[in-house]
Formats: C-alpha cells, structure tokens, sequence
C-alpha cells in the first residue's frame, strides 16, 4: 500500500472522468468550441487570419449582411475581423491570466498546507488580507504601477485571482500530507518539496484544473469591465473595447459591434463553464458515490 | 478550547488582518502611487504651490508617521475629507450608503430567494432534462457581459418601452423605486447563474448523503426530503454563502450605479478612481475590508455555534 | 423564468401608479444635464466648468459677458459701470452697486443677509490668494496684483493666514469703491473678474462654516441653494430677494431677429427653480433628453447622424417634436503635442511637419466631429483676434496622395525612412472612449509612413501628471479659452511657461517668446494684433504640435426652453433662460 497504489487510483480517477467526459453530449460540444476559439486565436496571433484588421474597407458605420458580414464601425473597418482578433486577446487574457492565479495560488497553497506552522500562519494573513481589499482597488492600483495595456491586464487578473485556488490546494495539502502513501515517500528519503510537488500535487491537480477553466471565463468577462474603466486592452481590438465603444453607438442604432462582442464572447464564455460544471462533476470525488 | 476563547482568538485576529489592509493601502497609495499634488492643483500648477499643498498634506512626514495615520483613520473611521470636492468621507459615506443599499439589499434579496426556489426546483428533477436546461440558461445569462445588459436594457426597456426611469435617484420610499427597479432586474438575471450553481451543487451534496437514503428507505416521499431534511441542513452552506457576500453590498455596484446615476458609493469610488482622489479611495478600501473581516468572523463563529465540529479541525 | 416574468410585471404595475414625485405644473424649472461630478460650492476652487457653472448660480462678480454680443463683452454685473482706469494702465478703480444683498443664512446678525461691500471683494480675492486653501485659481492673479503675492508668501510661513494686513493693490476707498492696483500691466486683467474664482463671498458665512463653506453657498446672485449635497442632482431655487437685475433689452441684430429680446426688461432671473442632474453616461443623458426630462442637451458625434442626417439641419422627426438646433464655433481647439524635452522631436522640426502632413485632419473631422468643425490651421481659433482669417498651414495634411507624398520625402529627410530608424512612439489620451478612437485614428494615420504608434490610455489627472513630469512622448489633449484673447492661447507655447506651466509640450522658440513677450502686456490695439498674427504664423510653420480642428458647439433644445444661446463662457446662463409652461406640456405629449 504505497504510493504506486495512490498513484494508479489517481490514474483511474482521471480515465473514469474521460470516460464520464466523453459520453456527455454538451461537454464534448463546449470542448469543440474552446478549441475552436484557441484555433481562431492562435492563427489570428501567427498573423494568419485578421492581421488586417486596422484597414479601411468601406464607409463609417455600414450595416451589416449587406456588403459587409457584420457591418463596420466608426473607421470603416469590418467588425467580423475585429472580433476574430479579439479572440486574440480573449483567449489570451484567459490564458495567462489562468496561469498566473494559477501558479501563485498552487505554490502558496501548497506550501502553506505542506509546512504549516509559521509559514502558514504568514501565508494564511496574506491571503486573508488580500482577499479582504476589493479586487476594483487592486486592479486600478496594478493598472496604475504598471502602466496600460495588455501585460497589465493580465497581471493585474492574474494577481487578483489567486486567492480561492490557494485556500483550496492549502486545504488539500492539510488533508493529503498525513496521508500513508507521504509518509512512505518521507521513508524512502523524499524531500519537502520533492514530496509536495511530485506526490501531493498531482492528488489535487483535478481542483487546479476545475478552478482554470473558471478562471479563464470570468478573466475574459472582467477585460470588458476593465475596458469600461479605461484600464483595458490598448492598441488593438478587444470585445471589451467593442463593447465599450457601443455606448455611444447605440443610441444611434448601430448595434453590430455590441451584437458581435456578446455573441463571440457568449460562446466561449458558456463552454468554458460547461466544461468546469462537467469536469467537476467527473473529477471531484465528493460527488463520485451518485 | 471553549466556545468563548474561540470567539476572542477570531476577533483579535481582526486586528493583524486590519494591520495588513492598512499596509497595502499605504503602499499602494503613498509609497507606489506617490506625489497627488500636481494633480490637485490642475493645470497651472507651480513648483512652489506644489511644496505649500504638499505641507498641507502633510505628505513631507516621514512613511511611518503616514503609515501610522492611515491605522489611525481605520480605527477612528476618521478619513479626512476628499482632495477633489473637498467633503468630509465620512458624511460621503453616509449619504451614499443608502442610495448603494435600496439598490443592493432587494436585488440580493430577489436574486437569493429565486436562486434557492430555482435550485430546489432542479434538485428536484436531477439529472433530468428540466435541471439540465435550466442550468443552462442560467449558465448562459451569466455568461454575457454585465455592461451590455445595462447597455441593452437602459436602451430598450427604460427608454423605447418608456418602463423605467432612464437614469437618477429620488430619496425616500417609495420614490427610488421606478429608478433602481431596472438595475435590480439586470442584478437578479446576473447573479442567478452562480448563485443557481452553487445553491444546486450544495443541495446535491446533501441529497447523496447518507441519512438522505436512510429517509428515502423509510419511505419518505421526495418532497418531504427536500424540504425537510435537505433543505435544512443545506441552511448552513448557504448562509455562510450569504453573509459573506454581504460586505460587497456595501459598495453597491459600481457600473450600475455610474449607469444609472445612481448616487451611491460604488459611483463614488468610481468618481474617486477617475479622479485619483486617494483619501476616498483608501477609506473605501479600508472601510470594505473591515466589513469584510467583520462579516466573515461572524460567518465563522455562527458557523461553530452551528456546528461545534468545525472548531477541532 | 416564469417568476422573473410576474416580478417583471409587478415592477411595472409599480412604475405604472407611479412613484415619482408630482411636479407643480405651474412653476418654471429649468432642467439641466451635466457630465462630471461637481467639485462643490466655492469660488475659489471651481476650476472645471461643470463647477463654475453651479458656482455662478449663487454667487456672482464685478463684471460679466454680455448675454446677446458677440464677440463676448464684458459689462458691469456687480459693478456700477466699467472701472475707471488710470492713464498707465495700473490703477482700476470701481463702484460698486448699492443695495446689493447676500442671501439669508444663520451667519448673518438676525439671519439676514446683509449688504455687498468694497470690502468684501477685497476679502475674496485674498481668499484666492490665501496660501492654506491653495485655491485652484491662483495662477490668475499671481504676480498681477502689487503686493498680493508677497502677502501670499509671508503668510505661508505664518501658522495663520492673517487677512487684516493690508495689501497695497487691494484697498475698499470707501464702503461702495473698489480699487485695485496692477504689480505689472495685464490688459487681460478684467477677464478675470468675470471669472467664478474672484466672485464675491461673506466673510461671515466662511468664517462661520469652515471647511464646511464648500457646502454653505451664500451668494449675492439669482439662486439659492440651502445645502450643497454631493448628489445626483441639484435643486436651485429662485432667490425672493434678488437685486434688479433685468433682461438685457439690447443685443446684436441676429439675436434680435431670433426672438431674443422678447424678455426684454423683465426682472431676472425667469424661472422659479433650476434643477441640474449628473449623468456621467452619454447614452442616458441623450435619452432623458429625447424624453424631455432634460432642457438641452449637446449632441456628440454618436448622436450626429441621428440628430442632424446632413449635417446642418435637425431631423425633421426631431424637429417635428418641437426640438430646435443651435450650432456655434467654440472658442478651443483640439491637439496632438510633441514632447519638445525629447532631442527626436525638438531637433527636427522636419519630423514633425512630416508627421503633421501624413495626418489627414479632413477624413478625422469626418469621423470624430461630424465633419462639422474647422480643421485648426494654427493655434488661435476664429472669433478673437490673432486668428487667420484665409491662412493655409503648409504642413496640414488633408489625405491627399500629395501630402503623403511630402511626408515620407520630409521623414526621410529627416533620417527615417519609411519611418527606418524611428522608436516606437507612445501617444497618451484620456480614458474616454472618444479618446482612444480619436489615438486609434492617429496610430492608422502615421502607420501610412511607416511610424509606430502605441496609445496608452490614461484617466485626466494621470494624464496631466505625466506631462508635467515628461514622461510622455506625444499626447493628445484639447485647449478651451479661460477669456476671449488670443494670448490664452499662444501662451500655451510660450518657454517660460514649460511644465508645470500651461506649455505641456515644453516648446521653447526665443524667437516667439521673444514676441510673445511683447505682446502679452500691450492693450487691445492693431499693434497687438499684428503681433498676434506674427506669432500665429510661426505656431502655424514650426509645427509644435499637430494642429487638430476649433470644434463647433451643436446643442439641441426643446422648444419650449427659451432664450437659449451656445456660449463659452456658461456661467450664469440659466438667469437668461425660461421655460414655456404652455409648449412644454404640448411637447411632452409627443415626446
């Protein structure tokens, strides 16, 4: 009873969830999407698609389904591309963004869960306080130190957005740690940190996976809060700046470009919770007996 | 450890977490964000006018007196008055808090009481096609952004369809009613998504236990599990979820309340922000989070009365 | 779904027996939008427009703009007459009119508001001088008065600010004569008594109140207002003991034909309350507009085309509603500034005339003004003198291949062709939305030649710190007129103004501020005026900036609002304006 037989129980935890994955209908449909928003995103990055997306293609403001897809906005340029390329940025922001959290949330929580004592301590009135400030008066503060833009937007999302992760895997950790199959690795002459990311970690990697998938949808729905604010993407179109721009246009009746940010961001933004309601169902454990 | 020593050792543990809040909201503002007065002084601002306004300040103090001051305003709730329309914060405050609360308290209220029907509903029916769906939809209208239903909805139904004031805030009941009605409604659609979510995922939870079978094995009819047992039992979940979102109440909602003109503190803060009117922006921070410790020791000392469990672990 | 429906029906049933607050039909209320927050209700500090205007509700200064003449005029409010100047320009002297008297407040003996005096302008304009307050306006009487800077200086350094000790050029000759003595000649001078910043408060009523004055306005003018509340909304009402003061019964002859002068001698102010709403958002501001819950309104370019389809005329199913259009130049103009401290851009002038050049204002005045403002050829705007009438700038662009051609032919001149060689250049702006179109624009214009914009949005105050530090390379900002003289706006690129003075840009040519020196201190004479030209020309040659355009002022009003005229300089309008009781309930059944 070690840790190899931790490990395949882990193992087969991940293949049930597959196999749990695969048979529901939606989720495999939301899966498609996201990577499909990814595809979008990554040939719109290489310069393949949308790469000229700042070119003048007809009259300010033409309707859309006519001559032009999805119309086009105040400079005459197509909404339809502006929206692929702020697929871009979407997807980006969620990535990074998702990373970061992630990476800040997993090594805090996990060291502070693995060690305990002082460091916890510390960690844990870290965290209580981080989470106790508003995030509005985080973001305006990063946005401020570190200037405008698209890096700032990530940072200033990714440094928000740890806290719960950290809480979680802390939690976790506390739990895994006195486990048999540790102690067995703390017999064989295991180190700290070899012990904590080598043989707690991947045992709570479901709640990291579940917790990135949230994440990567509610970055991409405050880039459009951060836009309002004057804090967003600058430089190149995002459907936060799309949206944003609507509030002056929709007076007026022009409408697609508010239409085409919700919609695209729609999209991407139910898969991605479909998929983290779907993951947690298949990998949280709790809810395995059903 | 008794009840009471648990309590006091929460309580004490307020102050270092108030400390902190103080720490970052001095570095952020005094340390990072440095040297206001140009600002203040606009633009024919000189460099002598600028040393005077820095005195006035008191900004010339060395940090840890500044530090030092920010503790004290935490304390003694006394923030100063704004550098922009030179007010007194706390009266800012006050005033403001009403405005933020008749919009925050019913749309919270609403979107609470419909989240938990909703979830008890697709508790109910697990599984099935109907809970499916309905998660769906609420998943769905959480999934778009929360501007463009302000966008939309003061756009059509407050203006085309004449419904709803546009904009403003009248004092007094019932007069702020047709004003906040709609971000109320906007507020509800948004939160049912998460709220449903969670509502649902604690309910379930509790259904898969055991004594849940052990009623079923006696006989006992769905509903009456639901309502008697589920639900009961899920109340401790669910408050906890409640009370811990109180504190944001207080800042109300800052786009609706720049959108609708709403005079309360999120349109505050937000003014402030736009403004960079630190002194404002701190007590608003400072102020939150001690609502936020003082809201989350009471969900954690409810918590252990409730359930004296969570204490030993 | 089905719940959210009936409670959707409810709310409605609830806004449908109304909630709202009964208005009296029969009284006049004046309804007004305005977009930012008011900074509160002391002279001293309202230095934006939006609190100026609420400033000049309640309190009011020795002189004032001629409500129907244009160019703008200044006559006597406060005052008597115009002052009596001495024969070197130095000494102004004025009398002040009798009876005069504040609004009633508990800081007065018995409540009642006592009568206006020579002293008390003597008493506010120390207070802008006062060093502890660090009123927002000082920059306007710094340095003008004799002895009223040393009084500033030496009571900086005091623990209090002592207001007995006499300033030279400050003195009440008697209780109804005012006399103010210039430390330098300032032909600009009188502008700024028709300033909100110089207008008259109680030394009782500041004294009494503390920092708590900004709440207490106690005025001499045509409102009242109790209690200032930092809200949504402001409710003025008319003040029972105004002086008599009467509708100008003369104006120029447009303003006659329009109907202006049909109010002609009756006791201001018309109406019977005046209720201004902030509304940050432009989208409710338009709709409570269209509603008719809102007077006027000014149109920007996203309401444009709705409004007023080609460009002249409103809509005819706006007008069909009774609402009528009002166009007028304003006084400012629109830029985009070099930072002159960067040897890149202060060594080359060529870079700049290029940059200039491959900037096609034409198709920006399209776009971002309705194709409705003048595409600015210099600094000065038309109306005031110092504007070139028929003046081309060489170095305007206007899109065609011809100016392209010319700016990549200066660029490589230059040293950067096709833009080879150039950093990355960051532009900054404003966080509105407006203004990242407007830099998203400019990035499309110079990418024509090859540079490299990177717009960086910042919110107003960030902004203005940045340029006073440097720590921006070019930015895009608009100047408004502080009075109508030509100098408010050459000063912008006169050296020794440099940041932190009005010079953002930092451009420093002797040759200009050699004749701008000049010219700043001569009276209002063809001399002057000469000069001013000179020194448009060079502003116009040597490309300091990318000129943008003098806007055009559209607003839209309800017809039933009356006497309403676009001005630069707002400040105590609403006294002039009325509101037809009859026409307004017709309208609002249309609306």
């Amino acid at each position: 009873m070690g840790s190899s037989n931790q490990k395949t129980k882990s193992k087969s935890l991940w293949i049930h969830a597959f196999d749990q994955i695969k048979r529901d209908k939606l989720a495999i449909t939301a899966l498609a999407i996201v990577c499909l928003y990814f595809l979008i995103a990554f040939l719109s990055w290489a310069g393949i698609i949308a790469a000229d997306w700042n070119k003048e293609i007809g009259p300010s403001y033409a309707e859309p389904f006519g001559d032009y897809l999805l119309g086009l906005d105040l400079f005459g340029r197509s909404v339809f591309i502006k929206m692929i390329k702020g697929t871009e940025v979407a997807m980006s922001v969620g990535l990074l963004t998702g990373l970061i959290s992630m990476v800040i949330g997993v090594t805090l929580g996990g060291i502070a869960g693995y060690f305990g004592g002082k460091v916890d301590e510390v960690i844990v009135w870290f965290y209580t306080v981080f989470s106790s400030i508003p995030n509005i008066m985080l973001l305006m503060a990063i946005a401020f130190v570190l200037g405008k833009g698209l890096m700032s937007v990530y940072l200033a999302l990714g440094l928000t957005g740890w806290v719960g992760l950290c809480r979680l895997i802390r939690g976790e950790v506390i739990r895994h740690k006195d486990r048999e199959y540790v102690q067995a690795a703390s017999a064989i002459g295991g180190g700290d940190f070899r012990k904590l990311f080598k043989h707690i970690l991947p045992n709570v990697l479901h709640l990291v996976i579940i917790n990135f998938s949230l994440q990567f949808q509610s970055a991409i729905k405050s880039e459009v809060i951060l836009s309002y604010l004057g804090l967003g993407v600058q430089g190149t179109p995002s459907w936060g700046t799309m949206i944003d721009d609507a509030k002056l246009e929709l007076a007026r009746g022009v409408w697609w470009q508010l239409a085409a940010a919700t919609f695209a961001m729609f999209f991407v933004v139910l898969a991605f919770n479909i998929l983290g309601d779907a993951l947690r169902d298949a990998l949280d454990p709790k809810l395995k007996g059903k | 450890m008794s009840l009471w020593t648990y309590i006091i050792r929460r309580l004490l543990y307020v102050i270092p977490v108030v400390l902190g809040v103080c720490l970052v909201v001095f570095v952020l503002f005094n340390v990072v964000l440095g040297d206001p007065t140009q600002i203040l002084l606009g633009k024919h601002a000189t460099a002598a006018q600028m040393a005077e306004m820095r005195a006035e300040l008191g900004l010339d103090q060395s940090w840890f007196i500044q530090y030092i001051d920010v503790v004290k305003s935490a304390f003694t709730f006394d923030f100063g008055r704004s550098w922009s329309t030179k007010q007194e914060i706390i009266s800012m405050i006050k005033e403001g808090a009403i405005p933020s609360l008749t919009l925050s308290l019913p749309a919270f209220f609403i979107a609470t009481v419909f989240s938990i029907v909703i979830s008890l509903f697709v508790s109910f029916y697990r599984g099935g096609l109907l809970d499916k769906t309905i998660v769906l939809v609420c998943v769905g209208l959480m999934s778009v952004s929360s501007l463009v239903y302000i966008l939309y909805g003061q756009w059509f139904f407050a203006y085309k369809l004449g419904l709803f004031e546009i904009s403003g805030y009248e004092e007094g009941f019932p007069y702020f009613i047709p004003y906040v009605a709609l971000p109320v409604i906007i507020w509800v659609i948004i939160s049912l998504g998460p709220d449903v979510r969670f509502y649902r995922t604690v309910m379930l939870d509790e259904i898969y236990m055991d004594y849940v079978r052990t009623a079923r094995a006696k006989g006992l009819s769905e509903k009456v599990i639901l309502f008697k047992h589920v639900l009961k039992n899920a109340m401790i979940p669910i408050i906890t979820y409640v009370i811990i979102q109180l504190p944001f109440l207080i800042l109300g909602a800052l786009l609706f309340e720049s959108f609708f003109s709403i005079p309360g503190l999120g349109g505050m803060t937000l003014t402030a922000i736009n403004s960079l009117d630190f002194p404002v922006i701190r007590a608003m921070t400072v102020l939150s989070a001690i609502a936020y410790i003082v809201f989350s020791v009471i969900t954690d000392v409810l918590y252990t009365v409730v359930d004296p469990r969570v204490r030993l672990s | 779904m089905k719940a959210l429906s009936t409670l959707l029906v409810v709310l409605n049933l609830l806004v449908a027996f109304s909630c709202t607050k009964k208005q009296d039909a029969t009284e006049k209320v004046l309804n007004i939008a305005v977009g930012s927050e008011v900074k509160g209700m002391d002279p001293i500090y309202a230095n934006d427009r939006y609190s100026s205007n609420e400033v000049a509700r309640i309190y009011e200064g020795l002189l004032e703009y001629h409500y129907l003449k244009r160019p703008y005029t200044l006559v006597p409010n406060l005052a008597e007459a115009l002052p009596t100047v001495s024969e070197d320009g130095m000494v102004y002297t004025f009398k002040i009119k009798k009876g005069v008297l504040f609004h009633d407040d508990p800081a007065f003996a018995d409540g009642k508001g006592r009568e206006l005096v020579a002293q008390d302008f003597v008493y506010s304009l120390k207070r802008l001088a006062d060093p502890k307050l660090q009123g927002l306006g000082w920059w306007l009487l710094d340095g003008k008065i004799k002895g009223l800077t040393q009084w500033r200086e030496k009571n900086g350094k005091a623990d209090t600010v002592n207001y007995d000790e006499e300033v030279e050029g400050l003195k009440a000759l008697d209780s109804h004569t005012l006399q103010i003595t210039l430390a330098k000649p300032f032909p600009q001078f009188l502008y700024s008594l028709a300033m909100p910043f110089t207008f008259a408060v109680a030394k009782e009523v500041v004294e009494k109140y503390g920092k708590e004055f900004v709440n207490h306005p106690v005025g001499t003018g045509p409102f009242v207002l109790p209690r200032f509340k930092q809200s949504n909304k402001i409710v003025y009402t008319k003040n029972p003991k105004f002086r008599k003061k009467l509708y100008p019964s003369e104006g120029d002859e447009k303003y006659k034909k329009l109907g202006f002068l049909k109010d002609a001698g009756k006791p201001l102010p018309l109406v019977d309350k005046v209720v201004v709403h902030i509304i940050k958002e432009t989208q409710p501001r338009w709709l409570k507009f269209q509603k008719g819950q809102i007077d006027y309104n000014g149109v920007d370019k996203d309401n444009f085309q709705s409004a007023i389809p080609d460009s002249k005329t409103l809509d005819p199913k706006m007008k069909a509603k009774g609402m009528k259009l009002l166009v007028a130049p304003s006084l400012d103009v629109t830029y985009t500034a070099f930072n002159h401290d960067l040897e890149i851009f202060k060594s080359n002038v060529k870079l700049r005339r290029a940059m200039s050049l491959a900037y096609d204002i034409a198709t920006a005045n399209k776009l971002l003004n309705s194709d409705v403002a003048l595409p600015a050829q210099s600094v000065v705007p038309p109306g005031i003198a110092g504007y070139l009438e028929d003046y081309k700038n060489p170095y305007r662009g206007y899109g065609q291949p011809q100016d392209i051609e010319k700016a990549k032919k200066l660029l490589a001149e230059a040293g950067f062709p096709g833009g080879k060689g150039l950093p990355e250049i960051t532009y900054d702006c404003p966080g509105s939305t407006t203004a990242r179109q407007i830099g998203e624009y400019f990035k499309k214009e110079m990418a024509k030649i090859g540079v490299n914009i990177k717009i960086v949005q910042n919110t107003w105050p960030e902004l203005q710190k940045k340029i006073t530090n440097r720590t921006v390379m070019t930015y895009g900002i608009a100047w408004g007129a502080d009075y109508p003289d030509a100098e408010n706006f050459l000063q912008l690129l006169y050296g020794p103004n440099k940041a932190p003075g009005a010079n953002g840009s930092g451009y420093d040519n002797p040759e200009f501020n050699r004749l701008f020196k000049i010219a700043a201190v001569m009276q209002d004479t063809p001399e002057r005026t000469a000069l001013y030209e000179k020194l448009t020309r060079i502003a116009a040659e040597e490309v300091p900036w990318i000129y943008g355009v003098h806007r055009q002022n559209y607003t839209i009003h309800h017809g039933y609002l009356k006497n309403f005229i676009s001005t630069d300089f707002d400040a105590g309008q609403a006294q002039y304006l009325s509101v037809d009781l009859e026409e307004k309930a017709k309208a609002l059944k249309k609306l």
